[in-house]
C-alpha cells in the first residue's frame, strides 16, 4: 500500500511538472488576452447593459483557456468583471469582446472568421495567415518571445479602436 | 485574490472558476494520496501567483519576456537581487543618441563623463576616471577589456545602435557570476537576434557635432536568420574653454553580421565586427584604431529545463596613439555554463572559462610597458546554487575562483537573500567579496621608456579587495508605478597607490584603503497611455586613506566622482506618429580636479512621415553652449550644445 501511495504521488508530481514545463507559453498569451482588453476600444453597442461582463472566448486553445481563467481572476478591464467562456464549435460568438482561436482549429480558420466578421469582436489567432482571413491579432514566436502582429483595416471593420501603445509594442502593423 | 463563483459559473455554462478547478484538483488528490494533493494544491497556488504576477506587467514588459528561458519559468528583471536597470532599445531610440557611451547616460546607477570627442570616463559607484578599471563591460557575451589598465576604451567599442535589444546595467558586484573586474558594476549590451532584424534599415544624419550613415540588411537564411550592417560617422572636435580647438576629430566605420539559428535557449550564433577609425592629434600624428572580432555561441535546452552554453571568441584590437605607445592585442576566450535543477529546492549553475592573451605594446621614449609583450592567461570556474527557501524567500550563493597572470588564484564568493512579501515586492541584500586582479598598468608600466626610471612599476602589486554590502527594495505598487531603491557599504582594501622609493623615483604599490555608501534609486511612472516618466537619483559618499607607510599624496587619483546626481526623463507619443522626448540631468561638482556642477537637458522630436519614414531632430546640452565634464581646467575639452538630424527608412 505504502509502495503505490509513493508511486501515485510520483505520478502527480511528475504530471504537475509536465504542466509546468509546457505552460510558459500559454501563460503569457493568455496575460495578452487580459490586457489588450485595456488598449482597445469597443463601440457602445458591444456592451447590452453599463455592468455587462468584458467577455473572452477561446477556441481551440483549452490551455490558454485556463491560464486566462487565473489571468483574470479577480480583475476587471474597463471597469468591467470579466468572464472567459470556453467554446464549442459552431457556438456562436454574440455577446464576446475578444475572440481567441488556438492552432487546433487553423485549418477551419476562414470558415470560423467568416461567421465573425462586421461583429465588434477583437479576433485573436496563432496561425500564420491568420491576419489574411480576417484575425486582428495575430501572435507570432520571435525567437524566445511572443509577440504580435496587428491588422488595422479588420479592426476598423469591426468599429474597435486600437490604441497606439498596443502598436508600438506590435512587431508589425498591417495598415490599410 | 479571487471569486467563488462556482454556481454562478455552472448556470452560466462557463469554464469552471479557479476555486471550481482546485476543489476538482482537492477531490482528485483525495483519492490518491494526501502527500500529491499537498503537492498539486501547492503547485496550483504557485501557478496562480505566477499569472498574476504576468498580468500585473505593461503590455511592453510582456512583450520582452522570454518564454521560459531556465527550468521553463518565465523570468523578469523584478527577481534579480540585484541594483539592476535595463535600457531598452526602444529608451536607446526615444533618446536620440548615437554611440554607446552615451546610451549609457540612460541608467541612473552609472557615471558617464565625456572627456573629449572620443574618450569617456564611465563607471558604477564611484572611482572614475579615463582609465577606470572596476567595470566590467560584455558585448553579446564579448568582454571588452584591456589588460593594459583592466578596462575599456571606449572609442573602439561600438555598435549598430538600431539593433541593440537591451542594456543591463548591474551596478555592485557580480563577480562571482562576471568575475574578477566586475567589482563596481556590470554592463552587458545585448543585441537583437537576427530573426528580428530582417529587412532593410537605413539612416542618415547630420549635425553641428557629428555626421552618421548606415545601414543594416537583414534576411532568412535556411531555417535561420542573418544580418549585415555597416555604418561611419565623424565626430567633430570639442573645445577648450575659452573657446580654442581640441584637435580631436574622429573618422571611424564598422561593419558586421550576426547569424542565429534556433532559438536563444537552444540554438546557434555566429557573429562578428570590424572596424577603422582615425582620430586627429596636433602632433606627432594621428591616432589609429582599428580591430575586429568574431564570437561563436550553441546553446542547448536539455531534459527537464536543464541548459548548456558554450562560447568561444577571437578579437583583435590596434591601436597606435603615435608618441605614447602602440598596442596590438589578439584574445583567445572560451566558456561554457551548465544550469540544472540539482534538487527539489535547488537550482544550479556552474560553469568555466579560460582566456588567452597576446598584448604587444610598442614602447616609446615616453613610457613603456615591461616586457613588451607577455602573453596572458585567466582560468575561472564557478558554481551558484539558487535555494528556494518557501514560497518567498530565496537565497542564492556561490563562488568564483579565478587565475590571473599576476597573483594566482583568487576567489570571489557572494551571497544574496530575496524575500518576496508578496508580487508586488521585494526585499534583497547581499554580500560579496569582489577582487580587481592587477593589469599590466599596475605592474608593468615604466616611465620613462628607459632607466633611470621615475616610475618603475608595480613589482609587488597585489589584487584591491571589495567587500560589499547590499540591501535593495523593489515594487510594483500599481501598473502604473514601479522604483528599486539600494543602499550599499563598500569597504575597499589595498587600492593602488604610487609609493616613493627614493632617489626621486616611484613603484606602484597597495596602500590606500576606505569605504564608498552610496544610495541609487529610480523609477517610472506611465502618467498616460501615451506618456511615461522616469528619474533617477544617486548619492555617493566616499572616504579614502593612505595606510600607515605609505608615501602617497594624492587620493585623488583613486577616482573624481560627483557626490549626487539626478535625472528625469518624459517620453511622450503624440497623435501615432509623432514622439517628443525630454531629459535632464543634474550632475554635482567633481572635487579633483574640479569640474563644476552642470545641468544638460536633451530634446528629440520625431515625425513619422510615411509608414517607413522617420525624420527626428535632438538637441543636446540645450541650457549651455558648452560645459566640462572631466579633467583638469587647463587641458580639458568641453562639450558643446549638439543639434543632430536624422532621416530614418526601414522596409
Amino acid at each position: 500500500m505504502k509502495r503505490l501511495l509513493l508511486a501515485a504521488a510520483l505520478l502527480t508530481a511528475a504530471s504537475v511538472l509536465a504542466q509546468a514545463d509546457g505552460a510558459a507559453e500559454t501563460q503569457i498569451k493568455a496575460a495578452f488576452l487580459y490586457k489588450f482588453g485595456g488598449f482597445v476600444e469597443w463601440p457602445m453597442r458591444a456592451f447590452q447593459r453599463p455592468d455587462s461582463p468584458f467577455m473572452i472566448g477561446v477556441l481551440g486553445a483549452d490551455a490558454v483557456a485556463a491560464d486566462l481563467e487565473l489571468v483574470v481572476a479577480g480583475r476587471t478591464v474597463q471597469g468591467r468583471p470579466i468572464a472567459v467562456r470556453k467554446l464549442k464549435r459552431g457556438e456562436p460568438f454574440a455577446s464576446l469582446h475578444v475572440l481567441f482561436v488556438g492552432h487546433a482549429e487553423s485549418a477551419r480558420m476562414a470558415e470560423i472568421l467568416v461567421a465573425a466578421k462586421g461583429q465588434p469582436l477583437l479576433i485573436v489567432t496563432e496561425s500564420e495567415d491568420a491576419l489574411s482571413h480576417g484575425s486582428m491579432i495575430n501572435f507570432v514566436a520571435v525567437g524566445d518571445k511572443v509577440r504580435f502582429d496587428v491588422a488595422l483595416p479588420q479592426a476598423e471593420r469591426g468599429q474597435l479602436r486600437i490604441s497606439a501603445r498596443l502598436l508600438a509594442v506590435a512587431r508589425k502593423v498591417i495598415s490599410g | 485574490m479571487f471569486y467563488c463563483q462556482a454556481d454562478f459559473c455552472e448556470m452560466a455554462g462557463l469554464t469552471t472558476s479557479t476555486s471550481c478547478r482546485r476543489r476538482a484538483v482537492a477531490r482528485l488528490g483525495a483519492a490518491i494520496s494526501f502527500a500529491a494533493l499537498a503537492s498539486v494544491a501547492s503547485s496550483v497556488l504557485a501557478q496562480q501567483a505566477k499569472l498574476a504576477e504576468l498580468a500585473d506587467l505593461s503590455i511592453e514588459e510582456l512583450a520582452n519576456l522570454e518564454i521560459t528561458s531556465v527550468s521553463r519559468r518565465a523570468e523578469r528583471l523584478a527577481d534579480a537581487a540585484a541594483s539592476i536597470f535595463v535600457v531598452t532599445g526602444d529608451d536607446i531610440r526615444h533618446s536620440g543618441v548615437t554611440s554607446l557611451p552615451e546610451a549609457l547616460r540612460l541608467a541612473p546607477n552609472l557615471q558617464v563623463a565625456r572627456v573629449d570627442a572620443r574618450q569617456y570616463a564611465i563607471s558604477a559607484r564611484g572611482f572614475n576616471g579615463t582609465v577606470a578599471n572596476k567595470l566590467l563591460v560584455r558585448l553579446d557575451g564579448r568582454t571588452v577589456y584591456t589588460p593594459l589598465f583592466s578596462g575599456v576604451f571606449w572609442d573602439a567599442q561600438d555598435v549598430f545602435i538600431e539593433d541593440v535589444e537591451r542594456i543591463e546595467v548591474i551596478s555592485g558586484p557580480g563577480a562571482t557570476l562576471w568575475g574578477a573586474n566586475a567589482v563596481n558594476g556590470v554592463i552587458n549590451v545585448s543585441t537583437r537576434p537576427a530573426s528580428e532584424t530582417k529587412g532593410m534599415l537605413a539612416f542618415a544624419g547630420i549635425g553641428n557635432r557629428e555626421s552618421a550613415i548606415g545601414a543594416r540588411y537583414g534576411t532568412d537564411l535556411g531555417d535561420g536568420a542573418l544580418r549585415v550592417y555597416g555604418k561611419a560617422f565623424n565626430r567633430d572636435n570639442t573645445f577648450r574653454a575659452n573657446g580654442a580647438d581640441v584637435p580631436d576629430g574622429w573618422h571611424n566605420g564598422q561593419a558586421g553580421f550576426r547569424a542565429d539559428w534556433g532559438t536563444p535557449a537552444s540554438g546557434f550564433t555566429l557573429q562578428g565586427d570590424a572596424y577603422r577609425g582615425t582620430i586627429d592629434q596636433l602632433a606627432p600624428g594621428d591616432v589609429r584604431i582599428s580591430g575586429g572580432n568574431l564570437l561563436a555561441r550553441w546553446s542547448r535546452q536539455l531534459a527537464a529545463g536543464d541548459r548548456l552554453q558554450v562560447q568561444a571568441y577571437f578579437d583583435h584590437t590596434d591601436r597606435e596613439i603615435p608618441g605614447s605607445f602602440a598596442e596590438r592585442l589578439d584574445t583567445f576566450d572560451v566558456e561554457f555554463q551548465h544550469a540544472f535543477q540539482a534538487a527539489e529546492r535547488h537550482f544550479v549553475t556552474w560553469g568555466g572559462g579560460h582566456r588567452h592573451s597576446r598584448d604587444h605594446v610598442s614602447n616609446t621614449p615616453v613610457l613603456a610597458f615591461l616586457p613588451a609583450d607577455p602573453a596572458l592567461r585567466w582560468t575561472n570556474l564557478f558554481v551558484q546554487d539558487e535555494i528556494e527557501l518557501g514560497d518567498r524567500l530565496r537565497f542564492t550563493a556561490g563562488a568564483k575562483i579565478e587565475s590571473n597572470p599576476y597573483t594566482g588564484w583568487e576567489l570571489l564568493p557572494s551571497a544574496r537573500l530575496t524575500w518576496k512579501p508578496d508580487v508586488k515586492r521585494m526585499v534583497w541584500g547581499a554580500v560579496s567579496r569582489a577582487v580587481r586582479a592587477p593589469a599590466r598598468l599596475d605592474r608593468e608600466l615604466f616611465v620613462p621608456g628607459q632607466p633611470p626610471f621615475v616610475l618603475a612599476g608595480g613589482p609587488d602589486f597585489r589584487s584591491e579587495i571589495s567587500n560589499v554590502f547590499e540591501l535593495g527594495y523593489r515594487a510594483q505598487p500599481s501598473a502604473r508605478i514601479s522604483y528599486s531603491l539600494t543602499a550599499f557599504h563598500s569597504v575597499h582594501d589595498h587600492l593602488r597607490t604610487l609609493e616613493p622609493i627614493g632617489g626621486g623615483a616611484f613603484i606602484i604599490g597597495n596602500k590606500m584603503e576606505g569605504n564608498t555608501n552610496g544610495l541609487e534609486t529610480w523609477g517610472s511612472f506611465q502618467a498616460a497611455e501615451n506618456w511615461r516618466l522616469g528619474a533617477g537619483a544617486l548619492f555617493l559618499d566616499q572616504d579614502l586613506r593612505f595606510k600607515p607607510g605609505s608615501g602617497d599624496v594624492n587620493l585623488a587619483s583613486a577616482g573624481n566622482d560627483p557626490k549626487r546626481q539626478f535625472s528625469l526623463r518624459s517620453s511622450l507619443d503624440l497623435r501615432g506618429n509623432q514622439e517628443f522626448d525630454l531629459m535632464l540631468r543634474y550632475v554635482s561638482r567633481l572635487p579633483n580636479p574640479a569640474v563644476p556642477s552642470y545641468t544638460a537637458l536633451d530634446v528629440r522630436y520625431a515625425l513619422r512621415l510615411r509608414k517607413n519614414l522617420e525624420l527626428s531632430v535632438t538637441a543636446q546640452n540645450l541650457l549651455e553652449r558648452r560645459h566640462p565634464e572631466f579633467g583638469a581646467a587647463a587641458t580639458r575639452s568641453e562639450i558643446e550644445r549638439g543639434l543632430f538630424f536624422k532621416l530614418k527608412h526601414s522596409l
